[in-house]
């Protein structure tokens, strides 16, 4: 196994997530795809840390740092769109327009 | 020729729950799916041999996030929802788009492709543990602050309005 198979792999992942959050109506469907995308950034610091710098764990750090920074990220986004259906009684992006100023 | 093996079957299970996730209509399918591109991903992280991201990564996403999203995914929505179409009109060209990311990233990653591991991996826990609590410690602590921050944010947004 080299390097490129794991990055082909994360890229592959992140342009699936970067589809579902140009294309899905439903934002926890939203939610789930910049998911897939920080998921795909993981993969790609963790496998540049084992192959270029074998003895050095930098690239996991960075990586625990994102997981709890991405828990962080869906809680109150979460807890966002819970208010927000509260108001306006639906999960689809193109309805979230009252917002205009 | 094993890791070759786990890693192929690894990366089908990631790729077929991702395009899952994107493309199955119903929400609570895409969420279950989720978790098992997440159980993959988590997977790929023991593969490449850190232990504790591994660990980390089915606390944190597997038991945490998944299970917060099947929530808000049952909490959330209408059940005509099930009915109305998912994606919207602009999928050809998002398509496109992410067709070109998908090259170039392929195309980027030919400059990698010589590269193999020089040594079998070894237990990074004690390492971690050295860097999160020395030369990290700041950033360690701050994030802590952060998920304080969220936390009363959640709460915030979450709670009934007083009347």
């Amino acid at each position: 196994m080299t390097l490129s198979h794991y990055l082909a792999l994360s890229g592959i992942i992140f342009s699936i997530g970067l589809f579902g959050v140009l294309t899905r109506r439903n934002v926890i469907g939203i939610l789930m795809s910049i998911e897939l995308m920080l998921n795909a950034a993981n993969i790609n610091f963790v496998a540049f840390n084992r192959f270029l710098y074998p003895g050095q764990y930098l690239g996991q750090v960075t990586v625990i740092f994102i997981i709890t920074l991405a828990a962080a990220e869906i809680v109150v986004g979460l807890a966002l769109i819970m208010a927000i259906y509260k108001n306006l009684k639906s999960v689809h992006v193109e309805n979230y327009n009252i917002l205009k100023g | 020729m094993t890791e070759q093996i786990v890693f192929y079957l690894l990366a089908s299970v990631v790729i077929l729950a991702a395009l899952g996730v994107v493309l199955l209509p119903g929400l609570m399918h895409s969420a279950l799916s989720l978790g098992l591109c997440l159980a993959g991903v988590a997977g790929v992280f023991a593969l490449l041999g850190s232990d504790f991201v591994f660990a980390a990564q089915v606390l944190v996403y597997v038991g945490g996030i998944a299970v917060l999203i099947l929530f808000v995914v049952m909490l959330a929505g209408n059940v005509s929802d099930q009915l109305a179409r998912q994606i919207n009109q602009q999928w050809l060209p998002s398509l496109l788009i992410c067709v070109t990311f998908v090259w170039s990233f392929l195309r980027i990653t030919a400059y990698f492709s010589g590269i193999t591991a020089q040594s079998a991996p070894k237990p990074a826990v004690r390492e971690l543990a050295g860097l999160l609590l020395g030369d990290y410690a700041v950033p360690f602590e701050l994030v802590s602050v952060v998920l304080l921050a969220s936390m009363t944010g959640a709460v915030l947004f979450g709670r009934r309005k007083a009347e």
